[in-house]
Formats: structure tokens, C-alpha cells, sequence
């Protein structure tokens, strides 16, 4: 379990980093879950990494102007943890305590987990839920996307060469907002083998808002748009729900492997969607 | 004389802490990989990708064009070693030339090709990327049951039938006994393929010294003194030539009872470089290479009485061997037709065992080695019967049960249980788990529609391996106690633990022989340079059996002790206890440490005795002991998705006379995840070309410490007559316990769906179709 | 494991089987393929860079092209080889036309062995559906060139 021979680079600012990762040859190193490991198995054998863990000023989680603002470096434990996502964003946190395990969420971060784009991963179907937006930056530039935008297909993303993750801007939850992260974990990797996150807002005793971000179904994480429509506007009864998650496997290719096949994970998406729809609206 | 403090606390029978733990936790222990030698050199090893494969040519040049690089050898090197051996013999036994590396063909995927010698570890494993196999694949056959089809590729081209052996064994009149039956049940139970993933993979260091013609191996094994003699022989080395040290092993569960190609192949490395040389397992190549457990095909049918008399058990054994024998992999089935009868009264059986090759890594033995897959038949089938009859799965179990007064009971598979009492660890476990409340909850759980189950399995063992005549290279084993001229304690065992604890064990019996403080004994084992030859640790005999030689041990050394004692006291009527020999006329005494010291200065010995206070002694088993209990596990499946909830364990084991509750305990439930990693969550999986698609943690799951229920433990204590401290042995007991249980209790959820058996590991999707087609497979 | 699946590219059947069994729209079309040469009648040798975001393959290997029925369908046999494992697959691609496009379903089996089988079966399924449909859409943007 050894990597092959590469160039190591740990940069002090940012700036420095763009500048080393701006050619598009380099590697960016941010917790090093997913890419070490590759790494020792020799599936990815970059020929220079960038560390971006001597950056200062990546790791924060702050609320400004009615959004919370989250450092790629930020780990997951800091996420699962924080008082102030666990007070006004809280899906993001209940979410990042179903990661991997204790090890993992020590180290690993959301920037680098997004940017891995595992089509397992936990992170997405929350962001996508919670209608988040990343900023990425580049060597003189740098732009900002809806997180929707940022997937696009197994292990792939909207980052070009030599762009990273800066930062994750997820909403201050209005009153009344039910969330809920439902998964089933793979015994063995822990990762998703489907992943739910559910979030309602209720409005004159109807459902105002759904929104349903479903991971480790599809090759990308993805928005069940037309589950959240068949949602919104019912009273949320649980033919209402049985009913919109029917909608979220609707024309969805579902993965498939050892552990469970396309037709019993769409089965399971379809239940999990229930179950998390009904707990997020039980805590709405 | 001074004072001397009689010692009366004792420690047999305490919950001591782990006197290996503080070293463990800290990571302060040593081993394989933490030696260190000046110019050590470091191997890698090119493994086959393919499952069957011709080798066309190996190119080796651009390896060995690198500064860095020392030594490449592949098979045509290595002729004149080896083969790795196998210790196993049954009459027509066909063995496969077990080549250390391969020479014009490869056998299954991560059969070693060449190793590659190299100033560190990064260019050794480099250097594997530069070296160049032509292969041409062969049709490769990894199912057991597809490679005894007619037409199936051969596995060894002069076995076009991949039948390694085939066994049988009988006993009463079987046909006599289904022809007589109200009922007969048939089924297929499959035991899979399990990956034992030790928490420590395997890892070799040798160091050849020219000078004094001497090998040192040091190697994460069970058993280092078989090492010795297996490896000097495959080397030509003389054995008083080759040292073999198991420092620290971290975990074995039977895959290091075993001899490797590469302990071998490392020996051959560092005689020719002269350099010590290091390789360490990956996991990769520990889920490749380092043997599997289990892989059975058995096909069951039990006859029975319509009141719940068992009449006779019928088995067609087909196990999957993998390509190769290692050390005692043909012997492994026949265990399990040993263990046939279980612990019930009927007398008729019939078995059928044929030894399959198939293009895969070879079995051996794992974690109840045999007894496990016989166990988990048995009590499927009794439970089948059970449901057959509309008896209750307790109550066909105390009607089978062989009774207290029948021991020494002689078994139709020609073992005597030495003692049991069946059905008292059953009334406990029932008691413990409240069963008959549990099935009144089951009854309203079943009214909600809820898929409730509750499982037993009522199992017996065969431990304490074993009298030498029926265990391969001999089941004794030996132990030295050597009071050193401070008064200090040391033990030598042969029993060489990976985990188990007898540092702390056989300290527990010193301290209530000798009276000595448990810290001042310390408990020496794995280094063949130190330690009398040894048998091992393995079918758990450590303690029952290593044990026992600790404590004859002491028994002479404690008559030596008083000789002395005698002379010091200048009496002729003395006793020792509490670590003092006292005058029984004056009350005078005289400490350990005192007689300890006289024995070494020696100035005045007692008639006939020699100098010193050690004694050695090689203990050889009688019999096999035969532990026993009774697990209960309630489940609950949720019928949505087909997910378990084990919402109960109740596990009453009896393993004979305990030294030490606490480490019973932690045996237990080791024993029990492991067994609930094959009942739910562990398979080896190999595609149509024997490619091993569980080949990481990532897919292969074993159960992690936040998927393993509180187990409630209780014991009942039944000495066995076969040692003198009467300990059974309890290693396996909780992995043999636990599988049938957990299925028993699933198969009960899922009965009114008109399920009868599912095989393992019991994940969601199987038991989702399951519900899906309302039980019908 | 087997591989199924369809895809629609914007030509008429007799364009579009010339166009999947062209070396120069092969090439530009396989993910990674840095080099397709011809070796015989209907042999190609290649070598591929697979790169799905950090994983990374070089494949050398061998395509051929057998049982063709201009224009409806022929069989396509790849094998590859690398470090880090190597695959062996075989399919019929059948194309029928569809409103001036044609409907191209392939149906095969790849066989994958090395490391790639066994640390990364719980995402081939996906990766490969992947690497198909990145074909496909290459395909598709030089089938909308004129030819």
C-alpha cells in the first residue's frame, strides 16, 4: 500500500496554491480521505500534490447576512459539532455526523469531499436540499455556483483545471423548516447506498416548501424535483409522502452493486424518502 | 528468619485486568513491522491477477536495472526450496505441489510470481510496476459445486476432476433410521467463504548470519516452533540452524496457524542476500493470499420422530478447498463430521465429504475450523425439524439433549464427551432472555404485523486440541516455571497467544500455586530460542491445555520448593502456601525469595536435588474437552427493507472452570461478532473467473464495535475431568454459537411468510425478496 | 458484469455504422484513447489514459470488430490491459433508425479483473456507464459534423 513517487507542495496562502494547481497538472490535497487511499492502491497516482492544509483562513463556519459560510477546510467533526449549524443550519450538521467514522470526520473535509464528488457521499444530498452554493476560485478568478450545477457525473464535477472549492454557503433555516438526514450505510465503506435529506417548511397547515437531495442512488447526487412538487401544497399526510417518493426514482437510472441492486436501492430511496420526510416534517 | 507475610489473596477465578493490555493500547508492543535491523532490505511481491493462467515469460530487466533494486527471483529460482507443507494426510489424498513462487502457471489471483529485494520498501513495491509477465488466461473455476460439473476447467490439469479427496464416515443404521422416520427434512445450507482479517496482516523478517550459519525468522504466527521445524525442512537448513520468534502478533483466528510461501521464500532471500530482509503483508494481499475460512456446500436431511426424536443426520460435505492444501486444509471438513451429532442423543449418521479444488485461495482454518459450518447445520436442521412437527425449538432440544447421567458419553463419530449439562445451560439461557414472556411479545408483535423472531442455538465443541494421536503433529503441549534467584517468577509456555491473554492467565495461576504478586511473574512465549518446543495456540487449547502444563509444572516445582524449604528450615515436616514453606512443628517459616536464593547459591542442597527452582513439563491431553451453551437472540426485521435488528443476545456458555471472567467474556463476544459477521454481514465473493470482488474493507464488511449488540453473558460451570483445573476452553465458542442463532432467529421472523432456511450473510436485499415474494425464494 | 443500454445519435444507420467502426472517430471518441492503430482487417491496437477524476488507468489493448451486418449491427470485442487491472469485454451494438437518427443498443459483458475488480466493484457499475456515455456524446458531436 504504498503511492508512487510524486512532488509534495504545501503552500502557505492561497495564492500560492492557485499559482502551484493554476496548469491543471497538480493534484489539491485537502483532507486526504478519499485521494490517500487511491493513492496507496495506486488507482490515482498524481505526479504532484498541493497541500492545502498550511492555508490559513480556509477553516471557519460563520453566519454573515443571513447565510452561514463554511471554509473548504473546515472538517466534518467541526461541522457536526458547530453550535451554530447545530442552532440555524442544522441538517448540514446531522448530516456531517453520518460520515464515514470518528476518524474520518476528523480529518476529511467538505471542500474536499465535494470535490471528490463520490457518488455516495453524504455531503450532496444536504447541500442540494438546502439549495447551497459553492464558491470556487482560481488562479484570478474565481465564481460562484448553485450546488446543483456543481455535479455532473460519477467522480466529476464542474471544477476546471486548476479550480478549487473555497467555500460552501448554505441558508439560515427560516422558522418552522423540519430537516431530516435518512441513510443506510454500506456495512463495510459506511458510505450511502442510498442517502435522503429532506427538508419541509410548513405555511397555512400545507406544505410551503420540500426539498428532497438524494445521494448514492444515481451516478450523481441530484435535486428529486418532481418528488418536492407533488409535495408542496399537500397537507402532508403520509399518502401525500408515500406519493412523492414514489416520484423520486422516476426515471432514474439507479446503481447498482454486490451489495444492493439497482431495483432494491431504488426500493430503498423510495422508503427512505418516506421516512425522512416524515421525521423532517414531525421536527417542522 | 524474617518475617514473612503469608499471601492468601488469590487471583483463580478474579477479573484481572490484561497484564498485555498497557503495552497494547499504548502501542508501545512490538511487532513484525516494528523490527528494525542494520541493512535491512525489503521485499515486494509480484502476485498473479489472473485466476488460471500460463506463464509465457517474466521480464525482469528493467527491475533490476534500478540503482535500487538488489534481487528479483521467480519460481525458476526457488527450485530447490520448499514446497509450502501440508500437514494434513487422509487416504487418497491428492496434494498439489505447493511451489513457493510460481513456475509455468498460476492458480489463483495473488498466487506469488517474484519478489522483488530492495534497499527500502517504496522502490521494492515500485519495482513490481517494472516487471513484465506474459500471461495467457486459462479458464478459471472459483464456485466448488461448478468445478465438480463434468466439463469444468481443471483447476490442476492432472485432476481433470478437481476431487482433492473424498471422506466418508458412518455409524448405526442410517437407512434403517430414515426409512423408520415420521418426517424427513431436506436441505442446502451454504457456510461461505469469510475473509479471518487479523487486525495485524502477516509479516516476515529474516536475518541470516553467514557466520554462525544460523536463520532467524521472526513472523506474525500461532505457532512457532512447527514454523521452525516446517520451514528448516522446505529451506534444508538443519532446525537447531533456524531461530523462528512470534513477537507481538496481533490476531490470528487461525489464519496464522499456518506456514506461508513467504516465511519460506524470506529465508531463501536472506541466505542468498545476506542482508535481514522485511516484507509486510498489505491488505490487499492478506484478502488475496492469507487463507479463508469456512466454504462449505453441505446438503443436510435430518429424520425424525413426529414427538421430536431425532433418529439421524445425513450430510453431502462439499468444500471448497481454493487451489491449494496449506497446512491443515484437507482436514478442516472432517472436523465438522466429527462434530456431527452436536450434543444430541441420536446414533445414526451418514457423511459424505468431498475436498473440491477450485481456482481460489485455499481454506484452512478459521475461527471453529469445521465446527462452526457442522454447528450452524445442525441446529438449522433441528430447528427445521422443529417447524416440521409444530414443536417448539426449546423443547425438541431438551428432548435431544444427551443427559447428565450418560457422560462420558461415547459419540457414533467415536469422541467421548468428557461432561455436559445440556439442558441446565438452556433453562439459563431461557431464564436470562425470558423466553417464554418473549414469545407471548412475539405472538403480539406477529398481530401488528411485525416480522419479531427469537433464535437458540444449543451447541457443543470440540476443544482443548488435543490428545497427539488424533491432532496432526502431536497436541500436547509444554511450559517451564522458573523462580528466579530474586524470588521473581518467569513462565515459559509453548502455547504461543495472538491476543488471548495468557500473560495474565497462566500469571493467575502462578500467583495461587507460588503466592507470589502477579506482578512479579512474567509469562515468556514465541521464541522457539527461549521457549521448550511448542505446539501453539489454536482450537482453543491455550489455557486447558497450555495451562495444564503451566500447573503440573508448578507441581513439581512446588515439591522442590518445599525440599528446599526443608533444608533452610532444617525440618522434616513443612508445607507451602501463600508463597511460604512453614515448619509444621515450630511455625517457623521461610519465604520464596529466601529458597529461591538458596537454591541458587546452592551452598547447602537438599539430598539428591539439583541446583535451582525450574521445572519443565510436557503435558499430554487424554481427550479432547467438550464445551457447550446455549445462545438466544431475539430479531426483528423490518419489513420494508429487509434490514435486522438484533435486539437481544443472551449467550450462556459453559467452558468448564474459569481462571478469569473477564477474558471468558471478551473470548465471548470476539467469538459472537465474528459470528455475527458471517451470519449478516461477511462473504467472500468471487466472480465466474475467480476474480475476488471483495478484495478491501471497503466491500467487505466485518462488524465494526457500533454494529455489535450488548450481549448479556452468563456461564454455567461444569468441570471436565480431563485436567486437572478442569477448563473446557472457550476461544470459539461464541463464532460457533452464533450463526445458527441469529439465522434461527430470522428464519423464525420471516416463518409466517412460509420461510424455512436462508443462507448467510442475511443482508436486506436477500430477506427484502424474500418478504417481497411472501417467502417463497 | 453486464453492460446494456442505448443511445441516439444524429445519423442515418449506414452513416453512423461507418462512423462506429472508423479508427479516426474511434479514437477521437474513447475516453482517454491516446493512440488506435490499425492492425489487421477489422483489428485495432490501442492505448488508453482512462481518467475519471483522481482515478487514473493506463490501458494498452485490442479491439476487433467480428459478425458485421452493414447496417444493422456487428460485434464489438475489446480487451485491456494495465497496472491496475484489465478487462476483457464483448457486445453487439444493433442500430435501427429512428427519425433520421439512429437508436445504437449495445448488449455485452466485461469482464474486469486485477485491482480495479477487486477494490472497485461498488462503482463500476457506475464508472462504466459513465465511460459509455462519454462515447457516445463524442460520437455524437462528430456525427453532427458534416461529414
Amino acid at each position: 500500500m504504498i503511492p508512487q513517487n510524486f512532488t509534495y507542495q504545501a503552500p502557505k496562502t492561497l495564492e500560492e496554491a492557485l499559482a502551484l494547481l493554476a496548469d491543471g497538472t497538480a493534484k489539491p490535497l485537502a483532507g486526504g480521505m478519499s485521494l490517500i487511499p487511491l493513492m496507496k492502491l495506486r488507482l490515482a497516482a498524481p505526479e504532484r500534490i498541493v497541500d492545502l492544509g498550511r492555508i490559513p483562513g480556509l477553516n471557519y463556519i460563520r453566519e454573515e447576512d443571513g447565510k452561514i459560510r463554511i471554509g473548504a477546510m473546515t472538517t466534518h467533526y467541526e461541522i457536526e459539532t458547530s453550535p451554530l449549524l447545530r442552532a440555524r443550519c442544522p441538517l448540514l450538521a446531522t448530516t456531517a455526523a453520518h460520515i464515514g467514522d470518528m476518524q474520518v470526520r476528523n480529518v476529511g473535509t467538505i471542500g474536499g469531499s465535494l470535490a471528490h464528488a463520490d457518488p455516495a457521499a453524504d455531503y450532496p444530498a444536504a447541500l442540494l436540499a438546502l439549495e447551497a452554493e459553492v464558491r470556487l476560485v482560481r488562479a484570478g478568478g474565481e465564481r460562484t455556483l448553485p450546488i446543483r450545477d456543481f455535479f455532473v457525473d460519477v467522480f466529476t464535477t464542474a471544477l476546471e483545471p486548476g479550480e478549487i472549492v473555497r467555500e460552501v454557503v448554505v441558508p439560515v433555516e427560516a422558522p418552522g423548516t423540519g430537516t431530516s438526514y435518512q441513510k443506510v450505510a454500506h456495512p463495510a465503506s459506511g458510505f450511502a447506498v442510498v442517502g435522503i435529506a429532506a427538508r419541509v417548511r410548513r405555511g397555512d397547515g400545507k406544505i410551503a416548501l420540500a426539498r428532497l437531495g438524494v445521494t448514492g442512488l444515481a451516478s450523481k447526487p441530484f435535486r428529486a424535483d418532481a418528488a418536492e412538487k407533488r409535495l408542496e401544497g399537500t397537507d402532508g399526510a403520509e399518502t401525500d409522502l408515500r406519493a412523492a417518493a414514489a416520484a423520486v426514482t422516476e426515471g432514474v437510472e439507479a446503481n447498482s452493486d454486490l451489495y444492493a441492486s439497482a431495483e432494491y436501492r431504488a426500493h430503498l430511496a423510495r422508503v427512505y424518502a418516506v421516512r425522512g420526510l416524515r421525521s423532517a416534517l414531525q421536527a417542522a | 528468619m524474617a518475617t514473612t507475610i503469608t499471601k492468601t489473596e488469590t487471583f483463580v477465578g478474579k477479573r484481572i485486568r490484561r497484564k498485555e493490555d498497557p503495552r497494547l493500547i499504548t502501542g508501545t508492543a512490538t511487532y513484525v513491522d516494528d523490527i528494525q535491523m542494520p541493512g535491512m532490505h525489503y521485499a515486494a511481491i509480484l502476485r498473479s491477477p489472473h485466476a488460471a493462467a500460463r506463464i509465457l515469460a517474466i521480464r525482469t530487466d528493467a527491475a533490476l536495472r534500478h540503482p535500487g533494486v538488489v534481487a528479483v527471483f521467480t519460481g525458476k529460482d526457488v527450485e530447490g526450496i520448499g514446497p509450502v507443507p501440508c500437514g494434513a494426510s487422509l487416504p487418497g489424498l491428492r496434494v498439489p505441489y505447493h511451489s513457493v513462487l510460481a513456475r509455468d502457471r498460476v492458480y489463483f489471483v495473488g498466487h506469488p510470481v517474484a519478489v522483488v529485494v530492495a534497499r527500502d520498501r517504496y522502490i521494492a513495491r515500485d519495482a513490481l510496476d517494472w516487471i513484465e509477465v506474459d500471461y495467457e488466461p486459462l479458464p478459471a473455476v472459483a464456485d466448488p459445486e461448478k468445478a465438480l460439473e463434468p466439463g469444468a476447467p481443471a483447476v490442476h490439469p492432472e485432476w481433470p476432476d478437481n476431487i482433492a479427496f473424498t471422506y466418508h464416515q458412518e455409524a448405526g443404521d442410517v437407512d434403517k433410521a430414515f426409512a423408520e422416520a415420521d418426517v424427513v427434512v431436506k436441505q442446502r445450507i451454504v457456510s461461505q467463504r469469510l475473509i479471518p482479517t487479523a487486525l495485524e496482516t502477516r509479516g516476515v523478517v529474516a536475518d541470516w548470519r553467514s557466520g554462525e550459519k544460523s536463520l532467524t525468522i521472526y513472523s506474525s504466527t500461532q505457532i512457532p516452533h512447527l514454523m521452525r521445524t516446517l520451514v528448516a525442512q522446505a529451506l534444508g537448513l538443519p532446525e537447531n540452524r533456524l531461530r523462528v520468534v512470534a513477537p507481538e502478533v496481533g490476531g490470528g483466528f487461525g489464519s496464522k496457524l499456518n506456514v506461508y510461501a513467504e516465511e519460506i521464500l524470506m529465508g531463501f532471500v536472506a541466505m542468498k542476500i545476506g542482508k535481514p530482509i522485511k516484507w509486510i503483508e498489505s491488505r490487499r494481499e492478506n484478502f488475496l493470499c492469507t487463507i479463508h475460512g469456512r466454504g462449505h456446500v453441505d446438503y443436510f436431511e435430518i429424520a425424525g420422530k413426529r414427538d421430536g426424536t431425532i433418529l439421524g443426520l445425513k450430510l453431502k460435505l462439499i468444500q471448497d478447498l481454493g487451489a491449494y492444501h496449506q497446512l491443515l486444509t484437507p482436514a478442516i471438513p472432517t472436523l465438522s463430521v466429527l462434530m456431527m451429532p452436536g450434543i444430541y442423543r441420536f446414533r445414526n449418521i451418514r457423511a459424505e465429504v468431498i475436498g473440491v479444488f477450485t481456482n481460489c485461495v485455499p481454506t484452512d482454518a478459521y475461527r471453529g475450523a469445521g465446527r462452526p459450518e457442522a454447528t450452524h447445520g445442525i441446529e438449522r436442521m433441528v430447528d427445521m425439524l422443529a417447524a416440521e412437527i409444530g414443536m417448539d425449538p426449546a423443547e425438541i432440544r431438551f428432548k435431544n439433549f444427551v443427559r447428565p447421567d450418560e457422560f462420558p458419553y461415547a459419540t457414533p463419530t467415536g469422541l467421548s464427551y468428557d461432561t455436559g449439562n445440556y439442558a441446565t445451560a438452556l433453562e439459563k439461557a431461557m431464564e436470562v432472555a425470558g423466553y417464554h414472556q418473549l414469545r407471548e411479545e412475539q405472538k403480539k408483535a406477529r398481530q401488528e404485523g411485525r416480522l419479531f423472531g427469537i433464535g437458540i442455538s444449543t451447541y457443543g465443541e470440540i476443544c482443548a486440541f488435543g490428545p497427539s494421536p488424533a491432532t496432526p503433529a502431536g497436541g500436547w503441549e509444554s511450559a517451564t516455571v522458573r523462580v528466579e534467584p530474586t524470588g521473581k517468577v518467569t513462565v515459559l509456555t509453548g502455547s504461543s497467544p495472538h491476543g488471548q491473554g495468557q500473560e495474565t492467565t497462566f500469571a493467575q495461576l502462578v500467583c495461587d500455586e507460588l503466592g507470589v504478586d502477579i506482578d512479579d511473574v512474567v509469562v515468556q512465549h514465541g521464541d522457539t530460542a527461549m521457549v521448550p518446543y511448542g505446539i501453539g495456540t489454536f482450537g482453543s487449547r491455550a489455557t486447558a491445555v497450555g495451562g495444564t502444563a503451566v500447573y503440573f509444572a508448578l507441581q513439581a516445582l512446588k515439591e522442590k520448593i518445599k525440599k528446599f524449604g526443608a533444608t533452610l528450615l532444617d525440618s522434616d515436616d513443612v508445607s507451602f502456601s501463600g508463597g511460604v514453606c512453614i515448619c509444621n512443628k515450630t511455625g517457623r517459616t521461610v519465604s520464596l525469595a529466601e529458597i529461591a536464593a538458596a537454591s541458587y547459591r546452592a551452598a547447602k542442597l537438599p539430598p539428591g536435588t539439583e541446583p535451582g527452582l525450574v521445572s519443565t513439563y510436557f503435558w499430554e491431553p487424554p481427550n479432547f474437552t467438550f464445551p457447550f451453551g446455549a445462545h438466544i437472540v431475539v430479531t426483528e426485521v423490518d419489513r420494508e427493507t429487509g434490514a435486522v435488528e438484533i435486539k437481544r443476545y443472551v449467550a450462556v456458555d459453559d467452558c468448564g472452570k474459569v481462571i478469569n471472567p473477564l477474558l471468558v467474556e471478551g473470548q465471548v463476544h470476539g467469538g459472537v461478532a465474528q459470528g455475527l459477521g458471517q451470519a449478516l454481514y461477511e462473504q467472500a465473493v468471487y466472480d465466474d473467473n475467480g476474480q475476488l470482488v471483495t478484495g478491501e474493507l471497503m466491500d467487505y464488511a466485518i462488524p465494526k464495535a457500533t454494529m455489535v449488540p450488548r450481549i448479556e453473558t452468563d456461564r454455567t460451570e461444569t468441570p471436565t475431568p480431563v485436567n486437572p483445573l478442569g477448563i473446557k476452553g472457550v476461544g470459539e465458542a461464541g463464532t460457533i454459537a452464533c450463526s445458527p442463532a441469529v439465522v434461527n432467529s430470522v428464519v423464525d421472523a420471516l416463518s409466517p411468510l412460509g420461510v424455512r432456511h436462508i443462507d448467510m450473510p442475511l443482508v436486506p436485499e436477500k430477506l427484502w425478496r424474500l418478504i417481497q415474494k411472501g417467502g417463497q425464494a | 458484469m453486464k453492460i446494456s443500454g442505448s443511445y441516439t445519435l444524429p445519423a442515418a444507420p449506414e452513416r453512423t455504422y461507418a462512423l462506429l467502426q472508423d479508427p479516426e472517430a474511434l479514437a477521437a471518441s474513447m475516453p482517454g484513447c491516446r493512440e488506435l492503430v490499425r492492425t489487421a482487417e477489422d483489428e485495432y491496437e490501442m492505448k488508453m489514459n482512462v481518467v475519471i477524476s483522481s482515478i487514473q488507468g493506463l490501458f494498452a489493448g485490442k479491439i476487433r470488430v467480428a459478425d458485421k451486418e452493414f447496417p444493422a449491427r456487428f460485434r464489438l470485442l475489446v480487451e485491456g490491459d494495465g497496472k491496475i487491472g484489465f478487462l476483457k469485454g464483448e457486445g453487439v451494438l444493433t442500430l435501427s433508425p429512428a427519425d433520421g437518427a439512429t437508436e445504437v443498443h449495445y448488449d455485452g459483458e466485461v469482464q474486469v479483473g486485477g485491482m480495479i475488480a477487486g477494490v472497485g466493484q461498488r462503482l463500476l457499475d457506475a464508472t462504466a456507464k459513465y465511460l459509455i456515455k462519454r462515447f457516445f456524446e463524442k460520437m455524437a458531436a462528430r456525427v453532427e459534423q458534416p461529414s
